[in-house]
């Protein structure tokens, strides 16, 4: 306990510097204002915020990126509640009940409850993730290669059993996205894979050009589709600070949604997405009255915000701990740390302790940020918002351009976010969902890599997999879930979480 | 969401198809998968104890393979989606501006022909004319305005020693050698950014005359 506040207050130390505080809030602000625009989620805004971190220290570009993150998502649940455009998964939920409070002209409430909710969930994240931050890491360092590549099995089967739609769809995404992070040289022998010969290629994919691509330009192009009416709310916003009685109903389902949250992000696999529904499913089942949800309950909204939330901050322990991104988010995050020389692992903690603890100390300071800076912007976002999409697009247009240019100065990383922009939207219409692909993507080179190495330690045999005990565990887990997610009656009601 | 309900669930009863959106899914993925198995089948396989680099890709490709014959079987089997309203509009703009983008920023050359680096000052304002007309109601001048503002701002944002200062082309080397040699980068910058932002203001107040402001030129028609 005392290691924790100590380890805590170091964090607080370096996170507490002016210039931290500073990135700390223009990361919250800017992904606040590009989170916002409507088909813009976290994952495109990101990417296209990356270069403004590069100029910064490793721990002061991290501290920007978190903050980016967060403003990303409390951007994407203002847009839900303000416009009913739900930017992202996870903000499908608050769309429900939040867009019918400012229909009623309770926009103000529900945006205060949705904050006061998200920054009571961080707050307990954070918490969370210094808790059991040095476990972990203890644990992972038991982790051999076998163990590593099972783990990251079981993570990809958690992503097939947690995606949208068809598993047989999922399970081709992910495959899909292994197969596109063996392109390149291979660490081995040197020789190219898949490269149609061109130099670029060889150091493989780059992540932030595939990512982009996908979730910014194929995007763009879907949304291009659909002449939706933006149902931007005409009525006043209101007051934002939630009366004595809201905050009567509000506060058990925030707690509540935290656990559920906080417990599901730790999962790999992205495990984070199902927090807002199962904390929505769970609040609607315990209501005196069930028939208030999807006309404007406090609780619907309160809820799954803190679960968002305390979700996407926890989902940062498998990465800092084990070094496996859980999700696509994270995975740019471990793009953005490579690119500031720090390879995610159990090793961060040890090597550099101020970049960890600051980094976890500055997750509260920027949920904090998110408070300070959205109750008095509602205003500004409202008339974003009302900006067209036909103006908004280009914007967001050159915005990709610039962004994945200044990574690597690279032209062809430009035309290469026109190519997967392509792909990705090809696959949208197909019916397959992106995201797990890019998870596949993302844990790609570290399973084979882990692969190879396990298999040159057990001489060649595939049976160390089952015989190693913790390895066969998580395996075992795996095909658990996997059988489970397959029988009729669990698919019905994975299907109709889904819908709700 | 919008065009796809027209006939959702059993859309196609005529025809053996009965899951077009399967087929095309199923079909795409045995041609990546096809295309992986013909890239790698140069390269070693090795063992399993000392892989070779065309293992683990021609293995995947395999799996990617059977999840499209699984797809293409059941689309004949069980009733499922139609393929969604297409267009060729939206993508075919978007990746020309994507592309003019990406050929002018620092200049690219294909074999004899060499597109010179044109900076952020060209690229930018290409990207914008050309992705914008990938939306039906597009309007030139609300473009050109929108361009000749944003551009500037995120040269400045960017490119300013004083603020990101990224190794981003801003401007054609030409255009920077008409400014006298004792100027430093950041002073032609901004010149060039305060220019560009006149002649957004000016194009704004000439064309329309009683509207200034660049981003609410647009009336709020609600569409996305």
């Amino acid at each position: 306990m005392g290691d924790l506040f100590s380890n805590l207050g170091l964090g607080f130390s370096v996170a507490f510097s002016v210039q931290n505080i500073l990135s700390a809030f223009i990361g919250c602000l800017v992904g606040t204002l590009i989170g916002v625009l409507p088909g813009v989620g976290p994952i495109a805004t990101i990417a296209m915020l990356l270069p403004i971190t590069f100029s910064l220290d490793p721990t002061g570009a991290l501290i920007m990126l978190a903050g980016i993150y967060y403003g990303a998502q409390y951007g994407g649940s203002t847009t839900a509640i303000l416009v009913n455009i739900p930017g992202e998964a996870t903000s499908v939920v608050t769309a429900l009940d939040g867009h019918q409070m400012a229909r009623q002209g309770r926009a103000g409430v529900a945006l205060g409850v949705a904050a006061i909710g998200s920054f009571f969930a961080g707050t307990v994240a954070t918490l969370v993730i210094a808790a059991l931050g040095k476990p972990l890491t203890g644990l992972a360092l038991l982790f051999g290669p076998t163990e590593y590549f099972s783990l990251m099995v079981m993570g990809l089967v958690f992503a097939v059993v947690l995606a949208r739609g068809s598993i047989l769809k999922a399970v081709a995404m992910i495959v899909l996205g292994v197969l596109l992070s063996t392109v390149g040289l291979d660490l081995e022998t040197g020789e190219e894979r898949m490269t149609f010969g061109l130099a670029f290629l060889s150091d493989g994919i780059d992540f932030a050009v595939l990512a982009m691509g996908i979730f910014g330009i194929a995007e763009i192009m879907r949304n291009l589709d659909h002449t939706e009416h933006r149902d931007v709310v005409r009525q006043a916003i209101g007051s934002l600070l939630p009366t004595r009685d809201d905050f009567r109903q509000a506060y058990k389902p925030a707690i509540r949604g935290t656990l559920i949250g906080a417990m599901l992000g730790i999962l790999p696999g992205n495990g984070a997405v199902l927090g807002p529904f199962a904390s929505y499913t769970l609040e609607k089942k315990i209501a005196k009255d069930p028939r208030r949800f999807g006309r404007g309950a406090i609780e619907g909204v309160a809820g799954p915000e803190s679960a968002n939330n305390a979700g996407a901050q926890t989902s940062f322990i498998p990465l800092l701990t084990l070094g496996i991104p859980p999700n696509a988010v994270m995975a740019l995050m471990v793009g953005a740390m490579t690119i500031h020389g720090i390879i995610p692992g159990p090793q961060v903690m040890t090597k550099n302790p101020d970049l960890f603890w600051g980094m976890i100390a500055s997750m509260w300071i920027g949920n904090l940020m998110l408070l300070i800076i959205n109750l008095p912007l509602v205003g500004v976002w409202v008339r974003l918002l009302k900006v067209p999409y036909r103006l908004l697009f280009p914007a967001i247009l050159m915005f990709c351009c610039i962004g994945i240019y200044s990574i690597n100065s690279l032209p062809t990383d430009v035309m290469f976010i026109a190519l997967f922009g392509f792909v990705g939207y090809i696959l949208i219409k197909f019916g397959f969902e992106p995201a797990p692909m890019l998870l596949g993507f993302v844990l790609g080179k570290l399973m084979e890599e882990n692969l190879r190495r396990a298999l040159i330690l057990s001489r060649g045999s595939l049976e160390t997999f089952i015989e190693r005990p913790v390895s066969a565990g998580l395996l075992a887990v795996a095909a658990i879930l996997l059988v489970i997610a397959l029988l009729p009656s669990i698919r019905k009601g994975r299907d109709e979480v889904f819908t709700e | 969401m919008s065009a796809s309900h027209e006939g959702s669930g059993a859309a196609s009863r005529h025809g053996p198809v009965r899951a077009p959106q399967s087929l095309a899914g199923g079909l795409f993925l045995l041609f990546l998968a096809a295309l992986a198995l013909w890239l790698t089948k140069d390269l070693d396989q090795g063992t399993l104890n000392a892989m070779g680099p065309a293992m683990l890709p021609r293995w995947l490709a395999f799996g990617v393979g059977l999840s499209g014959l699984a797809l293409l079987v059941f689309a004949f089997i069980k009733d499922g989606e139609p393929l969604e309203r297409w267009s060729i509009r939206g993508p075919f703009f978007i990746i020309s501006a994507i592309l003019a983008f990406g050929v002018t920023i620092r200049g690219y050359a294909f074999g004899d022909l060499a597109v010179p680096g044109l900076g952020l000052m060209v690229a930018g304002p290409l990207a914008i004319l050309i992705g914008g007309f990938a939306t039906p109601e597009a309007r030139f001048r609300d473009l050109v305005i929108l361009s000749l503002s944003l551009t500037p701002f995120c040269m400045v944002l960017f490119g300013d020693g004083a603020l990101l200062n990224l190794p981003i082309p801003l401007f054609p080397r030409a255009l920077a050698e008409l400014f006298p040699a004792d100027w430093s980068q950041n002073a032609i910058l901004r010149t060039v950014a305060a220019v560009m932002a006149v002649l957004a203001a000016l194009v704004s107040v000439t064309t329309r005359g009683r509207r200034t402001t660049t981003i609410d030129v647009a009336d709020h028609d609600g569409r996305i």
